[in-house]
C-alpha cells in the first residue's frame, strides 16, 4: 500500500506540472442513511475518497478509502416475552468500519486487467479481500466481455462458548469490548468467493444491453452475534447455517429517445440462494440532458423476496429445524424506492479547464425507500422503521 | 436407490440450461452484425452507460444490499459503445 501511495504521489506530481502522460482523477462521496419509527432507529453516513493515476493511457493505480459510521436502537432479543415492550426497550449501539483499498490496473488497445486489495476494520470485524477482474473489447468495440473472481477472509468477533454446546444454549455477544484481544472472546472465520461475468452490447446505435451472472459461495459465521431469539422457554444467540452459495442473474438496457434527447434505463434481476431465499428486482429510470453538462434521472425500484427456509416468526410455536433467526431481511419481504439523481459538469474555461482542474462535476442524490415485512413482528408489533431515506453528495475532479 | 423427484428437477435444471447455451450462442452471433464507429454519437452519451450513476449508485446499492437479503448481478464498467 506504500508503494501504490507514492505511485499516486508521484502521478499527481506530474499532472499537476501538466505532464501529458499523467493524468489523476479524484472523487469524494458522502452518503447519509436514515430510517427510524416506534423506537428503533438506523443511521449511516458512509464517506469514501478515490484517487485514480493514469500513465499513458495503459497503467492505471488506483487508491480508496471508505467508512461506515453507524448507529442506532436495535432489538437484542427478537420475540421475547413478557410485560416489557422489546422495541421501547431497544438497545442503542453504534460502530466505525474503515475500508482501505488499493490496485493496480494495465490496458491495452482493446483488453485490460486490474487486480484490487481491500483491507477493512471495525471493533467487532476484520477483512482482507484479493480481486481480480479481466475485460475484453470485440467487433468493433460493440461487444464487451468482462469477468472477475473475489476472495475474501474476514474475521468476526463472538463471545468464548464452548463449540460443543449446543446451539439453544448459546448466549449473544453483549458489547464489542474486549474483541480481538479478551479470553473471553473468540474470532470466527468467514470466507467469501465471488465469481462475476458481464456481456454489454451495442445492438443499435440507440440501444445497448448488459448482461450480468454473479455467484457467491460464502462459508463460515454468517450471524449477527449480538441478535438473541426467543425459542418458546428462552433466548439463544442466532444460529444461521454455515454455508450459503447465491445465484443472481441481471439484465440491463440502455434506450436512447432523440426526440427527447434521454435515455430510457431498466433493470431486472432474478436472485436464488441455497437458504431458499428467491428475489426479484425491477427498475424504471429516465435520465435527461437538461443542458450542457447537466442532467437528471428519476428512477423508480421494487424488490420482493421470499424468506429464508429457515425462517419463523415465532420459533416457540413453529420452529424450522436446527437453525433460527431473528433478522428481518431473511423474512419475506418487498421494498419500493422513489428517488432522483443530479449531476453537473461545471463548463470549461477558454483555456479548456474548470478552475485549476481539467474537469470537475458535482452530483446529488435524494432516495425514499419504503419496505414492507409481511411476516416479521417483534411479539405482536409491526416492523415500525419501514420508510428510510437515501442522501448523497458527491464530487470529482480530474488533473 | 435414486430419487425420481431430485432426477427429474437434475433434467430440468439441465433443460433450462441448455437453453440458456442456445439462447447465449444466438445473442453473441447477432452481436457480430456491429454498429459503425461514426454511428455511436448516441451510444456514447453519457446516460447510456452502465455506470452513469458513478460512485453515488455503489453507495446507494451498498446500503440497499444491507437492507435485503439478495446480492450481486449489478451494473458493471461495461463499455460497449467505443467511444475511446
Amino acid at each position: 500500500m506504500p508503494a501504490l501511495l507514492a505511485v499516486v504521489a508521484a502521478l499527481v506530481t506530474l499532472a499537476a506540472a501538466g505532464d501529458a502522460r499523467a493524468q489523476v482523477q479524484a472523487s469524494t462521496t458522502a452518503t447519509y442513511y436514515h430510517e427510524s419509527g416506534g423506537g428503533l432507529s438506523h443511521n449511516a453516513i458512509t464517506p469514501s475518497v478515490r484517487v485514480r493515476g493514469t500513465i499513458r493511457d495503459a497503467v492505471t493505480v488506483r487508491l480508496g478509502w471508505d467508512a461506515d459510521i453507524v448507529s442506532g436502537a436495535s432489538v437484542a432479543v427478537v420475540d421475547a416475552p413478557g410485560d416489557v415492550d422489546a422495541i421501547t426497550s431497544a438497545t442503542r449501539w453504534s460502530d466505525f468500519r474503515n475500508v482501505v483499498s488499493g490496485g493496480i490496473g494495465v490496458r491495452g488497445e482493446y483488453t485490460s486487467l486490474d487486480v484490487t486489495y481491500a483491507w477493512g476494520r471495525e471493533s467487532d470485524y476484520r477483512s482482507h479481500s484479493f480481486a481480480i477482474a479481466g475485460r475484453a473489447e470485440l467487433f468493433d468495440r460493440n461487444t464487451t466481455f468482462e469477468l472477475s473472481y473475489a476472495r475474501g477472509f474476514d474475521q468476526i468477533c463472538n463471545l468464548r462458548q464452548p463449540r460443543a454446546q449446543d446451539a439453544v444454549d448459546r448466549q449473544r455477544l453483549p458489547s464489542s469490548d474486549g474483541c480481538f484481544s479478551a479470553d473471553d472472546r473468540e474470532a470466527l472465520s468467514l470466507s467469501l468467493q465471488t465469481f462475476q461475468g458481464s456481456w454489454t452490447q451495442a445492438w443499435l446505435p440507440i440501444l445497448t444491453t448488459q448482461l450480468t451472472l454473479t455467484a457467491q459461495v460464502l462459508n463460515g459465521y454468517q450471524a449477527n452475534a449480538y441478535r438473541a431469539v426467543w425459542l418458546g422457554r428462552a433466548a439463544a444467540q442466532e444460529h444461521h447455517p454455515e454455508n450459503r452459495v447465491r445465484y443472481a442473474a441481471g439484465l440491463g438496457v440502455r434506450l436512447w429517445v432523440q426526440p427527447l434527447r434521454g435515455a430510457l434505463q431498466l433493470f431486472g434481476r432474478a436472485y436464488r440462494d441455497t437458504w431458499n431465499i428467491l428475489s426479484a428486482t425491477a427498475e424504471l429510470a429516465w435520465e435527461q440532458n437538461i443542458a450542457a453538462g447537466l442532467r437528471v434521472r428519476v428512477r423508480g425500484r421494487y424488490y420482493n423476496q421470499t424468506g429464508a427456509a429457515f425462517f419463523s416468526d415465532d420459533y416457540g410455536r413453529a420452529p424450522r429445524g436446527q437453525y433460527f433467526t431473528g433478522d428481518r431481511e431473511l423474512s419475506p419481504m418487498s421494498s419500493f424506492v422513489a428517488g432522483g439523481r443530479i449531476r453537473w459538469e461545471l463548463p470549461a474555461g477558454d483555456d479548456g479547464k474548470v478552475g485549476p482542474f481539467n474537469a470537475f462535476g458535482i452530483a446529488a442524490v435524494f432516495d425514499w425507500i419504503k419496505y414492507d415485512f409481511r411476516e416479521f413482528r417483534y411479539g405482536r408489533v409491526a416492523v415500525p422503521n419501514d420508510t428510510g431515506m437515501l442522501a448523497t453528495l458527491g464530487l470529482d475532479a480530474e488533473f | 436407490m435414486v430419487d425420481s423427484r431430485s432426477s427429474s428437477e437434475a433434467r430440468h435444471g439441465a433443460g433450462w440450461g441448455a437453453r440458456f447455451a442456445w439462447a447465449l450462442a444466438l445473442g453473441l452471433v447477432a452481436a457480430c452484425s456491429t454498429v459503425r464507429p461514426e454511428d455511436k454519437e448516441y451510444l456514447a452519451q453519457p446516460a447510456m452507460s452502465f455506470q452513469s450513476g458513478g460512485e453515488e449508485d455503489a453507495h446507494g446499492e451498498h446500503v440497499m444490499q444491507n437492507r435485503e437479503g439478495s446480492f450481486g448481478a449489478g451494473a458493471v464498467s461495461g463499455g460497449g459503445c467505443g467511444c475511446n
